[in-house]
């Protein structure tokens, strides 16, 4: 949509970003900013506190499991979505998601798409911010970052204090409480385990395989940290590149042969 | 209703401009999409027909399945379904169907389906924002191309809409744009080629339903939804998903990637991308392989220029424009957003030049026409007669009443259509494949409404695999496992001989092929939004032993969903009711037997042929057919036996009332009966 891609590109965007940037760095908080990506900081159109976000209370262990995405594989056919919110809920919804994948089907590749799942990040704004602890470092299980439905209270702080675009904390509109990965640790609808060492529905799901669990912590800097490549040479044969001076090998072959006369079936 | 169904249909009437809902239990026995559109339709105006399609009184519905809004493998389409303009001679009952991402935003917005009758008197487009609906002015939109329309449209919808960001819904919020599907320009002018389109290139192509938005002056459906599906059973759905990956392209590491990367194989085998045909000449455009809602293979593409995004087969090959493929790209693209139906589009560029070159067309001809037929395949000439088509300008006036109807005001229908220089043997619809060997589509097409565009039936898993001059299986090993899977018809190999011989085309085996095929539509494909590109998958490329999920994939995802417990078979007789209920519509229209005919040039031209499975001389070969007319006697013969087969009167075609009653149609047979029509 017009309006959106104006967001992303527009001066008000970056002077925005720079802003909440700015704020943090001023404030000491180098942890913080490292959460950061270069994007705009969310504007989330559920209520949010307006306020910025101190400095960081503590500091937390990092999670034993991040995933990475590669948004130029994804075909934007929502499946991950699906599967995010079947294993969780036992529905199959969008908003509920926990993993957000966005596209403008006028849009041009590759910034038609954009995935957004949790990034796990080093220091978890969310956890940081939320006033009764329902978000929360699981050290028991990979120091993920969680959410525990029974102590929040639907404040929505989580919403507004996640620094990515769109906000990767979830807000559930039928039970009024605020979700976000646990990179499947606690599925009730799923025959599996999940957490780090475990399975996820969604790199399980994508059939793209444009998913992928890591053990090892992104780059937290920039967004390619965790916007990888998972693309192999058989990609590139689908005829598929990300820069027109790349010549899959197989449609080079195939040029070389083009116009031979279509043989007679074999047995 | 325990799951897949969100328990409503929406009803509007645009000349009430009142609305109003529908339990979809009253008509959970038809399954979903089409079915329960047919069931809709004969119930809402059965009892009124026949009626023009430009009537008011026709309906247009839009069906979602239980499966929209879910990760059920390629079941992203909307079924569209009503009187088609486009159809010949009679505009009968017809379906047509897109892909995309409308039917899932129609079920998170808490529908099963729209169904809108009347007309408005003034240009509109109805908002579904979750279970508040309203009926907009079109004022600003309606003239709008169909891209223009649809931008336009979901900034409407969500003012302070932003890519990338949530936006908050009444109940919920979503990061999603809404999903509209409108009319063209070509639509708002009664074109009988209107397509429906969603998103670049997700036409509904077939019927002309967008004159029926035009004569309703509906501009567009938005949906946007913040709702989930419920799922009766989520660990075995969810368990359904993931035993499916092993009938999946794997992107990674395919089977025999090199094969199959074979130009003959780029549709057929399960890739992604290699729906769109317009971004194979190097350099490459970058580009992604997209998806509609839920498919795991994404045969369209979405380039770094825009152009062609999400348009594939016939909507990149409509209109050649010669030069570099960009050209080409950016006149299917203007096809699209004028809105004109490829499939309708496509003969009659080719019509118009023949009757050019025959001196018949031209300026000071018999058909007098200005624009410049010498340069056809330039832009220029592209531009000019989509414009005069859409508009109605000039020749474009009558060419926008179809291909038959414009043959036929100039007197040239009959001769034409007979000698094949029209080739429209389904309906008014173009001819697809050779009804002389691939005998189960022109059947199939002749005992339906339109062409049957159904690839994955025979056509590419059989057909495609064969001609593509490397065949994986054997002709003998691809009829024994394409056969199998045939359920409850399984075991009979011969349903896919395509020889002429006594267990070819005419034999009693072809007739259960044929019913297969019309019940697996009408049920699988039509009320289960199937792609037809990707369902039924009797075989695969994509599994060591070749064999594919159908049928123990259909019902294993149905019931898990729905929480019902039938078999692959039970679903098929169900598609066997709709298929019924559609065909005593089509009676009630003034279908007979005696309509059900080939043109002349199928029985008297000989086929080029194509290679498919046959059994001739005792054993089996990939045959071709070449030299083969079609038979009429035994065509007609064919045709008693099916008639027979289905439960019909084989003198008329009409079906019986034991055969509607044993279906539990009873108020059908009435009704027939009422109008002298029963069986």
């Amino acid at each position: 949509m017009p309006e959106g891609k104006k967001a992303q590109s527009g001066e008000a965007s970056a002077q925005k970003k720079f802003s909440r940037r700015d704020f943090l760095v001023s404030s000491g908080t180098v942890v913080a900013v490292d959460a950061l990506i270069a994007t705009s900081p969310a504007t989330a159109a559920v209520a949010t506190p307006a306020s910025p976000i101190p400095a960081a209370k503590a500091d937390y262990p990092v999670s034993k499991g991040f995933l990475v995405y590669d948004s130029k594989k994804c075909i934007g056919c929502t499946t991950c979505m699906l599967s995010c919110s079947m294993v969780h809920e036992g529905v199959q919804n969008l908003s509920l998601a926990r993993i957000q994948i966005i596209q403008d089907s006028f849009g041009k590749f590759p910034n038609d798409l954009k995935m957004a799942p949790c990034r796990q990040c080093k220091m978890p704004v969310c956890v940081d911010q939320c006033p009764v602890g329902a978000a929360y470092v699981d050290a028991a299980n990979g120091n993920i970052r969680r959410i525990d439905a029974k102590k929040c209270i639907g404040c929505k702080t989580c919403l507004g204090a996640c620094p990515q675009q769109p906000h990767r904390t979830v807000w559930n509109h039928i039970t009024k409480k605020s979700s976000k990965c646990d990179l499947c640790l606690d599925t009730p609808y799923w025959n599996e385990k999940g957490g780090p060492g475990g399975k996820q529905a969604c790199v399980e799901a994508c059939p793209m395989k444009a998913i992928k669990f890591v053990a090892e912590a992104p780059n937290q800097k920039e967004t390619e940290g965790y916007d990888v490549n998972l693309r192999n040479e058989h990609y590139l044969n689908l005829g598929l590149v990300d820069n027109a001076t790349v010549v899959p090998p197989l449609i080079a072959a195939q040029a070389k042969a083009k116009k031979a006369p279509m043989p007679k079936p074999k047995e | 209703m325990t799951g897949g169904y969100t328990g409503k249909i929406l009803r509007v009437n645009l000349t009430t401009k009142t609305i109003s809902t529908i339990d979809t239990a009253k008509y959970e026995e038809f399954g979903g999409g089409h079915g329960i559109g047919s069931a809709l339709f004969f119930d809402l105006v059965g009892d009124q027909l026949p009626f023009p399609a430009f009537d008011p009184r026709n309906v247009v519905i839009i069906m979602a399945t239980p499966f929209s809004g879910t990760f059920m493998p390629a079941s992203g389409r909307s079924e569209v379904q009503g009187l088609g303009p486009m159809l010949y001679p009679v505009e009968w009952f017809g379906h047509s169907n897109f892909g995309g991402r409308f039917t899932a935003q129609l079920k998170f917005a808490g529908w099963d389906g729209i169904a809108v009758e009347g007309a408005s008197d003034k240009p509109v487009w109805i908002n579904i924002i979750n279970d508040k609906v309203t009926i907009e002015s079109a004022d600003g939109v309606w003239g709008m191309d169909t891209w223009d329309t649809q931008e336009e449209i979901a900034r409407r919808v969500i003012p302070s809409l932003k890519y990338g960001e949530w936006a908050d819904l009444d109940a919920g919020s979503t990061t999603q744009i809404p999903a509209v599907v409108c009319c063209g320009p070509a639509g708002e002018n009664l074109s009988r080629l209107g397509c429906l389109l969603h998103g670049p290139g997700s036409q509904a192509a077939l019927c002309g339903f967008g004159g029926v938005f035009g004569s309703k002056k509906l501009k567009a459906i938005s949906a946007i939804g913040t709702g989930g599906v419920p799922i009766a059973d989520p660990k075995a759905y969810m368990d359904a998903r993931l035993w499916f990956r092993q009938f999946q392209w794997d992107v990674d590491n395919p089977r025999e990637p090199e094969r199959f990367a074979k130009q003959g194989y780029m549709l057929i085998s399960g890739r992604p991308s290699g729906g769109n045909v317009l971004n194979g000449q190097l350099p490459l455009v970058p580009a992604r392989a997209a998806a509609c809602a839920s498919c795991p293979r994404g045969c369209r593409m979405r380039l770094a220029s825009g152009e062609s995004n999400e348009s594939v087969c016939a909507g990149t090959m409509a209109v050649r424009v010669q030069g570099t493929q960009k050209l080409s790209r950016q006149a299917n693209d203007l096809m699209q957003k004028w809105g004109l139906g490829h499939w309708q589009f496509m003969p009659l560029q080719s019509y118009i030049q023949s009757l050019y070159k025959r001196g018949l067309l031209g300026k000071g001809k018999q058909i007098e026409c200005d624009l410049p037929m010498d340069q056809a395949n330039t832009m220029g000439y592209a531009d000019m007669l989509m414009r005069q088509i859409s508009l109605r300008q000039g020749v474009g006036n009558d060419l926008a009443e179809g291909c038959a109807r414009f043959a036929e005001k100039y007197g040239l229908y009959k001769e034409d259509v007979a000698s094949g220089v029209l080739p429209l043997p389904y309906w008014g619809t173009a001819d697809h494949y050779d009804a002389r060997v691939e005998a189960e589509w022109g059947f199939a097409s002749l005992l339906g409404e339109r062409d049957l565009m159904l690839h994955m039936m025979a056509n590419y898993p059989l057909y495609w695999m064969a001609n593509s001059g490397d065949p994986y299986l054997t002709a003998e090993e691809a009829a024994k496992l394409y056969t199998d899977a045939m359920e409850p018809y399984n075991g009979d190999i011969f349903m896919v001989d395509y020889s002429d011989g006594p267990t070819g085309i005419y034999s009693d085996s072809k007739v259960k092929q044929v019913a297969w095929v019309k019940h697996y539509e009408k049920f699988w494909v039509g009320s289960g939004g199937f792609c037809g590109w990707r369902w039924p998958m009797c075989i695969t490329n994509n599994t060591a032993d070749r064999r594919g999920p159908t049928p123990q994939a259909e019902p294993k995802f149905w019931n898990a969903i729905t929480g019902k417990k039938l078999t692959f078979a039970d679903y098929m007789e169900i598609g066997h009711k709709i298929y019924t209920l559609d065909r005593s519509i089509w009676v009630l229209q003034g279908r007979h037997r005696d309509m059900e005919v080939f043109p002349d040039y199928l029985y008297t031209q000989k086929s080029r042929g194509a290679h498919l499975p046959m059994y001739e001389n005792g054993k089996w070969e990939y045959g071709t057919g070449a030299g083969r007319t079609l038979d009429r006697a035994k065509v007609e013969d064919f045709k008693t036996r099916f008639y027979k087969f289905e439960g019909y009167n084989p003198d008329n075609g009409y079906p019986t009332r034991a055969t509607l009653e044993k279906m539990g149609l009873r108020k059908v047979a009435d009704l027939l009966q009422s109008k002298g029509k029963l069986g």
